[in-house]
């Protein structure tokens, strides 16, 4: 067992007003068999009455709606988290096993997939994965800026580069091509000052976190914040306002540290 | 029925004139414009006999009961997937299914409110079922006020036969609203003037009391729906009545593009501060492929065998129906399950030899995804035209309420097709409307 | 038509529908106003003064592209397309109101379509204009009758009739009525202005009212017009505050 302090907050800044602004965040860490919330603030600005809920994924989700004209939206969370991965989680879902949004294959991964998994020997889900991951960490570049968060696993993969993101939504796609039920998970890890994402395998008893990124088992310095089919499910923030605001800034700091 | 000489219904052109008084129009898009059109109404009613309705209509609460009940399993315990009756397949690659509903409870646990469920009677007299729609069906309204008007220009004709009332369809809605309001006021969400079905959100906004409303006036906040009002406060609303699609319903939840939606609406429906009619989640219901599976349905939940029936179906993803299906597929029409409205609805007797046997091999190597039925030889009505009779095809939907119980309106939409080859019943293809009476 | 189910709305009436219904009342006003209106101007035409057309056209600062009077009739009152006709107030008023049936009911709503019809049929009769027209006048009247009738949210029936009040000055004062008619219109436009509620957008800005009533008493009115049309038409500025 491992225990953790985070951090996280998101600036959001408008070049004019904008009012009627509904929201909902997905940022409050989740409580799990492996994961458990010591405790957390959450602080949003400007000042507005939330409401939280816990989403058919299992994601805590906080909603809130500024009715008045503003010019920012920040939240930021503080908290420690006691992360034990010898307790696995089990909370199966079965759209886990199914092509999601982001993850449907097109003719060339399904290709591709069948080239890969003849070679594979392995025949439990989690060492698949692994071999999997293998592939892709040679064949996939790390490098920002090429992809967004609307790029599609086929997109990513006919690009070969991508973040943290794209890796995950590739793997997705191939071991639910190889009937191996996966999630997709957003959170922050030590090893990397930004919010993260990695996936999960179902062994078929539990769920085991892989690094496709790092291409790297997950241990206990991983915090999740949220999990799904795919990124869809676990955008960090998502809103609609009204206003003549042209565009609008997002800054976003986080930090994971082991605590001492 | 009291009387075996049904006195007929002549000024056909009289009641059409108060239909366009009256406003009874649908929209459409042609080429990219709008307009405005009248949907005909043809006088000579649709007849159901007492006996014959009783059937029908104990068969429909059955079959709209049993699909709640799925519905309800499917997004909690899974049972009937468990127990092998569904395969799982059929329900997860359903586009209709949504993992975003898993685990969520609606009101009084009932999905389906208005189930508007679209029978044929075979030229055999038996009554077979086409398929159910339970996302918020259309067309009650076309009917109601076509009796309303028909009841004014003919009234000798009502009280000469003895047919059952059907202006209680307002009192139905109304009735299930109130049902499963969760607090405050009961609404009915609209796209607006330009939507097909606007005529509908009116009428029966008007005849429920219920306040009509379009999106933007509408927003969550505490996890509670609220209208905007003109001096700057909010209303709350405890049922909101839509027939915009589930991916449209919440741009935080579901399609982030959708612009007709409400933001956190779901989170107020989850939250069960706010019922919506129908429920979201209801499209793995009335998909083709679980379609097969509803007489299925009715005995594992219901413990009764159903008492209509489908029309026959074969499941290419079982052996031996394949077979059949591929020995047979010229006298069949397929159906893609992935394919939503009239798409993906080929006739074997259309298609070249050349055609079937590659459809053949398709339908080997994707067995899940099609549907084979027998072309059902439906009974044609007779439509006035030209100052005479012609017989042409037509279907009936009828709408099932479920509140706190479930009734069967005593009546329903039957509408025609203006081609006489055409099987395709469609209003916005030029087809028309009959009222369909129910005798006492 | 019958089995309407009232649901109490404990006063509140929604942005979107509180604006239509102003508008329907405008332009309902606006339709019967100009028929009205064009009336007058053609018992004035036909014997003395074939030219007086273009004295209407002045009111609302618009060029003689019609050339004799007979042209000008028919499009002030057929054209759909000339926003200043029947016609074209007529089909706005019909826009609003069938995007409120449920708020003013069917009924109400079934007279706008049998406007619009006998408006269509008068085109096309060889009786003279104002017998032909006189049916329509009719069911405007009778869709007055019906609002009211129907209509139980006080607060819908108010801005309507505000509307009305507002539009007919308005028009009034456009067309140059005599200023004892306008003044009992303006009169009772007060009135009906003094029931909508504080806070609303249909609620009048007091210091705007003032001026207008003070400009409609004065000595000096006559050539002031346009000055009085500006003030009717800025009269809910800041009211709501």
């Amino acid at each position: 067992m491992k225990t953790l302090n985070f951090s996280f907050a998101t600036k959001l800044t408008f070049d004019n007003y904008v009012h009627s602004h509904c929201f909902a965040l997905r940022c409050l860490p989740i409580e799990s068999n492996s994961q458990h919330i010591v405790n957390c603030e959450m602080n949003i600005s400007p000042f507005v009455p939330t409401k939280n809920t816990v989403d058919a994924f299992g994601n805590n989700v906080t909603a809130g709606y500024i009715g008045k004209e503003h010019r920012f939206l920040d939240f930021e969370i503080n908290g420690c988290a006691e992360i034990d991965l010898s307790k696995p989680k089990t909370d199966y879902m079965p759209c886990y096993l199914y092509p999601s949004e982001y993850t449907k294959p097109d003719k060339n991964l399904v290709d591709f997939y069948n080239e890969i998994s003849v070679k594979c020997n392995a025949e439990k889900p989690y060492e698949r994965a692994v071999f999997f991951s293998d592939i892709l960490s040679d064949l996939i570049r790390y490098e920002k800026g090429v992809t967004d968060t609307k790029t599609t696993s086929v997109q990513a993969f006919e690009l070969k580069k991508g973040v943290c993101q794209d890796f995950s939504h590739i793997m997705l796609s191939l071991l639910r091509l190889d009937k191996i039920p996966s999630r997709y998970i957003a959170g922050l890890a030590v090893c990397d000052g930004e919010t993260h994402s990695w996936i999960e395998v179902w062994d078929g008893e539990k769920w085991i976190g892989l690094d496709p990124a790092n291409n790297c088992p997950v241990n206990e310095d991983y915090l999740v914040l949220s999990q799904g089919r795919d990124f869809g499910d676990c955008s960090i923030d998502r809103g609609v306002m009204f206003g003549a605001y042209t565009k609008q800034l997002q800054l976003i700091t986080s930090s994971l540290k082991t605590a001492y | 029925m009291k009387n075996q000489q049904i006195l007929p219904i002549t000024n056909a052109d009289e009641i059409n004139n108060l239909l366009r008084r009256y406003g009874v129009k649908f929209g459409v898009y042609k080429n990219g414009q709008f307009k405005e059109q009248f949907f005909p109404f043809d006088p000579i009613p649709r007849i159901i006999e007492a006996e014959k309705f009783k059937v029908i209509e104990s068969g429909l609460v059955q079959r709209a009961d049993a699909l709640n009940k799925f519905l309800f399993d499917i997004y909690h315990k899974k049972n009937i997937i468990r127990d092998g009756i569904v395969p799982e397949d059929f329900v997860y690659i359903s586009s209709g299914y949504l993992p975003q509903c898993e685990g969520v409870t609606p009101p009084e646990n009932i999905y389906s409110h208005i189930s508007g469920i679209d029978l044929v009677e075979g030229k055999d007299g038996e009554w077979y079922i086409l398929e159910d729609n339970l996302r918020i069906p259309s067309g009650a309204s076309y009917p109601l006020i076509a009796r309303e008007l028909t009841r004014a220009a003919s009234p000798d004709v009502f009280s000469e036969n003895g047919i059952v009332d059907n202006r209680n369809y307002a009192k139905l809605l109304k009735d299930t609203m109130d049902f499963v309001n969760r607090g405050g006021i009961n609404a009915i969400l609209t796209p607006g003037r330009y939507n097909a079905a606007y005529f509908e959100h009116s009428y029966l906004a008007e005849l429920t009391g219920a306040a009509l409303v379009q999106n933007d006036e509408l927003f969550v906040e505490d996890n509670m729906l609220w209208q905007k009002t003109y001096s700057g406060g909010k209303t709350r609303i405890g049922t909101l009545y839509r027939r915009i699609s589930d991916e449209y319903l919440d741009p935080l939840t579901f399609n982030p593009q959708s612009l007709i939606g409400i933001p956190n609406l779901m989170e107020a429906y989850r939250s069960g501060n706010v019922a919506i009619i129908n429920s979201l989640g209801n499209g793995v219901a009335d998909d083709k492929g679980i379609y097969y599976f509803v007489p299925k349905m009715i005995e594992y939940y219901l413990g009764e065998k159903a008492i209509l029936k489908n029309a026959p179906t074969y499941l290419p993803f079982y052996e031996e129906d394949r077979e059949y299906v591929i020995k047979n597929i010229h006298k069949l029409v397929i159906k893609d399950v992935a394919e939503a409205g009239g798409y993906g609805v080929v006739f074997g007797s259309d298609l070249s030899e050349e055609k079937l046997e590659s459809f053949r091999q398709t339908i080997i190597n994707e067995p899940r995804r099609f549907i084979a039925q027998e072309v059902i030889d439906f009974k044609d009505l007779p439509i006035l035209e030209n100052g005479g009779q012609v017989m042409r095809k037509a279907d009936l939907r009828a709408f099932v309420l479920s509140g706190e119980t479930t009734r069967v309106w005593a009546s329903g939409l039957t509408r025609f097709s203006r081609n006489p080859d055409s099987f395709v019943v469609n209003s916005s293809q030029g087809g028309g409307f009959k009222d369909t009476w129910v005798m006492l | 038509m019958g089995n309407v189910m009232i649901q109490s709305r404990t006063g509140n009436i929604s942005t979107e529908h509180s604006s239509r219904i102003y508008w329907l009342g405008r332009y309902a006003e606006r339709a019967l106003t100009t028929l009205k209106s064009l009336e007058r101007l053609y018992d004035k035409v036909i014997d003395r003064d074939p030219e007086h057309y273009k004295k209407y056209l002045e009111c609302f600062g618009l060029n003689d592209i019609y050339g004799d009077y007979k042209t000008f009739f028919h499009s002030f009152i057929f054209d759909k397309n000339n926003s200043c006709s029947a016609a074209y107030s007529l089909e706005r008023a019909y826009d609003n109101g069938i995007e409120l049936r449920e708020a003013i009911s069917t009924d109400s709503l079934a007279y706008l379509q049998l406007a619009k019809d006998k408006l269509k049929s008068a085109e096309n009769t060889s009786q003279g204009l104002v017998v032909a027209l006189m049916p329509l006048e009719d069911i405007l009247y009778g869709f007055y009758g019906c609002f009211i009738d129907r209509v139980y949210n006080e607060e819908i029936r108010d801005i309507f009739l505000c509307a009305k009040a507002v539009e007919r000055v308005e028009l009034y004062i456009r067309l140059k009525y005599r200023k004892e008619k306008i003044l009992s219109e303006s009169e009772r436009m007060c009135e009906f202005l003094k029931r909508i509620p504080e806070n609303t957008p249909y609620r009048y800005n007091e210091n705007i009212l003032e001026n207008l009533m003070e400009m409609i008493h004065s000595e000096k009115y006559i050539g002031r017009e346009l000055e009085a049309i500006s003030l009717v038409n800025s009269i809910f500025d800041g009211g709501a505050v």
